[in-house]
């Protein structure tokens, strides 16, 4: 009898219990509804700009501009794309969405081509993130492994060329590269792109080699390697992914620099993408929205699909491997 | 297995010599060398130019650099009003957009981290504004904000917030810095959504679930347990934020380009104004090493404070 009165529960008992179940399962339910859509709000907030700027450049001005302002796809035109990708010159669109010229933009009526820009910007990010990545593995194999006397505060000296401010740096560069040569160059521009991600490639490498045993390293040595042998034949490969990660990232930030590329950089050819969608902009009295949209989507496409690779380690390369996303 | 041994600790010692060499790859030097020689082109080189500039002044008309003693510090410190409203410009925007980034970014990610539906694809979602180039979103901002056509306009106006004779771009300048500080916002909350959704998943859920059994409510257990354990992500997403902040560039050389009447002008923007539209490379080297001295000087207190570790 003592025994049994402890787990004797009458069936209202039960019935309650249930109905109490059933209640807290709704009310998550509920609650899982509510932030749901809550959250819904705040990534179309976010979103919105993005869709808006897509929008603009697949929309004829006549449903651009209007007051109260509309988000939907009444009519489409391929017109602003098919200049800047250089299949149409800017005087027949010009005439066919408004009914004439709307002056002569800051890039001139063939300056609108966007294709040999982005082989440029393609060919920058490019050169200079395998430079990033060939001499940052490097060094951040040697930060991770080798027990040094100031080891942090080099450690320090990389982390604070990541925190130097742009602008101090572009003007003796700047005449640097006026003395020398390398203004208004690739090569100058790439290297100032190298020392730009270095940093940041260096520390998030460290933290990728860091999460690689040492005694990884001592057993190729035991068994006959150099330390260099171990490096490259066995750990190199261990931090592949972190590599690839690293390198796209690197390539995004190349990519999107907007500050040296403008100021180390005057020929048109040598300009990278984001540059020149700023001359678009106003310069000869009106502002090609459309142009600047399509030109814009066009420069963050890519950027977008990249970015889904590495999304995981998105935020280890932006905190240079001091949170591990 | 004596000789053995004797074999084997001559082999070490050899091993040990070996390392000492100096043309080995056990020598850091090697390793390290090309890094630290392009970092210095990078930070110790425009450190020297600037400050070494700043004793001169370029002059335009002649060509030549004058040797004018320390004017130009005595001028920044003493008699450059211009100077002094954009350093007051930039701290009001860092401690804005620190502020609102945070705890927006905080509030969000605590709804994401709350299991809505679809949250692997909202939190995608919501990385593209990080990943947008800068000038860009500058520019796609710029039309957002548009006195006549702009979205973000006409829903300020239709909902009484603002009047049309006072736009958030143009007009007298009231709202310049908040038109800027609406694209960093757009921006970089991201940043802290996705920082602070790292350190929530690595959270103990332990010491959650013993809080929720002892009946924490859900603020408890947000202001007891959930912050303080994210102390440690937040002060590496403040260190980054504060730096990048300090030097905001982009958003005002495409939007506003300081204006109007200088009321969104950073330090930033107005050294590359003295070096580039003015050419008073001296003057403005003369605030780079001001900038560059604010720069390294928080980064390294910060660090120093927080202990933080690479």
């Amino acid at each position: 009898m003592t025994a049994t009165t402890l787990t004797n529960i009458t069936n209202e008992q039960r019935q309650a219990n249930r109905e109490y179940q059933r209640r807290q399962h709704r009310r998550k339910f509920v609650e899982k509804i509510l932030v749901t859509l809550l959250t819904l709000v705040i990534v179309v907030v976010f979103v919105f700009p993005i869709f808006y700027w897509a929008r603009l450049s697949i929309t004829p001005y006549k449903y651009v501009f209007t007051i109260p302002p509309r988000f939907d796809f009444p009519a489409t035109t391929t017109a602003w794309w098919n200049v800047v990708m250089g299949q149409k010159s800017y005087s027949d669109v010009m005439l066919e969405q408004v009914g004439g010229n709307t002056g002569v933009g800051g890039a001139g009526t063939s300056g609108y081509d966007i294709r040999p820009r982005i082989v440029n910007s393609v060919s920058i990010a490019g050169l200079s993130t395998l430079v990033v990545m060939i001499v940052a593995t490097f060094t951040a194999y040697a930060l991770s492994r080798f027990d040094m006397r100031f080891k942090q505060n080099i450690v320090f000296f990389v982390l604070s060329t990541r925190f130097m401010p742009g602008v101090a740096v572009v003007l003796p560069l700047y005449l640097m590269y006026r003395e020398i040569g390398l203004y208004d160059t690739r090569f100058g521009l790439i290297l100032a792109h190298v020392v730009i991600n270095l940093p940041i490639a260096v520390l998030l490498l460290k933290s990728f080699f860091d999460d690689v045993p040492r005694d990884l390293d001592d057993a190729a040595m035991v068994d006959g390697c150099t330390r260099f042998g171990a490096f490259w034949r066995i750990i190199v490969r261990y931090v592949a992914p972190g590599l690839a990660a690293a390198a796209v990232l690197c390539f995004i930030f190349s990519w999107n620099e907007f500050l040296f590329s403008l100021y180390l950089t005057r020929t048109p050819e040598l300009q990278t993408v984001p540059v020149t969608i700023r001359t678009y902009d106003a310069s000869a009295g009106t502002t090609e929205w459309g142009l600047m949209s399509a030109a814009g989507t066009a420069a963050v496409i890519p950027v977008f699909i990249f970015v889904l690779f590495v999304q995981r380690y998105l935020i280890r390369g932006l905190t240079l491997g001091a949170v591990r996303g | 297995m004596a000789n053995r041994i004797a074999a084997q600790s001559e082999l070490s010692l050899k091993g040990n010599q070996k390392r000492r060499h100096f043309w080995s790859s056990e020598n850091p030097v090697f390793w390290l060398a090309p890094a630290v020689v392009f970092l210095f082109l990078y930070s110790i080189f425009p450190l020297l130019f600037n400050l070494y500039r700043s004793l001169y002044e370029f002059s335009s008309s002649k060509k030549v650099w004058v040797f004018v003693e320390l004017r130009n510090w005595i001028k920044l410190f003493t008699d450059d009003s211009r100077f002094i409203n954009a350093l007051g410009i930039t701290l009001q925007y860092v401690a804005i957009a620190l502020v609102v980034e945070l705890l927006l970014g905080l509030l969000i990610a605590l709804l994401l981290d709350s299991k809505p539906w679809a949250s692997g694809l909202m939190q995608t979602l919501i990385i593209l504004p990080m990943v947008t180039a800068p000038a860009v979103a500058g520019l796609m901002f710029r039309l957002l904000e548009h006195s006549e056509f702009g979205v973000l306009s006409i829903l300020a106006y239709s909902t009484g917030i603002l009047i049309k004779d006072e736009p958030l771009m143009g007009g007298t300048g009231k709202y310049a810095l908040v038109s800027v500080l609406i694209v960093d916002i757009w921006q970089w909350t991201p940043f802290f959504i996705l920082i602070i959704l790292a350190g929530l998943k690595g959270m103990p859920l332990e010491v959650l679930e013993a809080a929720e059994v002892d009946g924490a409510n859900w603020f408890q257990r947000l202001t007891r347990i959930k912050i303080p354990l994210l102390f440690g992500v937040i002060t590496v997403a403040i260190l980054f934020r504060l730096v990048d902040l300090f030097k905001v560039f982009d958003y005002i050389a495409i939007m506003t380009a300081g204006g109007p009447a200088l009321r969104s002008e950073s330090v930033s923007y107005y050294s590359f104004v003295n070096t580039f539209a003015q050419v008073k490379w001296g003057y403005g080297a003369t605030i780079g090493v001001v900038i560059m001295a604010m720069a390294w000087l928080s980064a390294w207190v910060y660090q120093k404070v927080f202990h933080l570790k690479w």
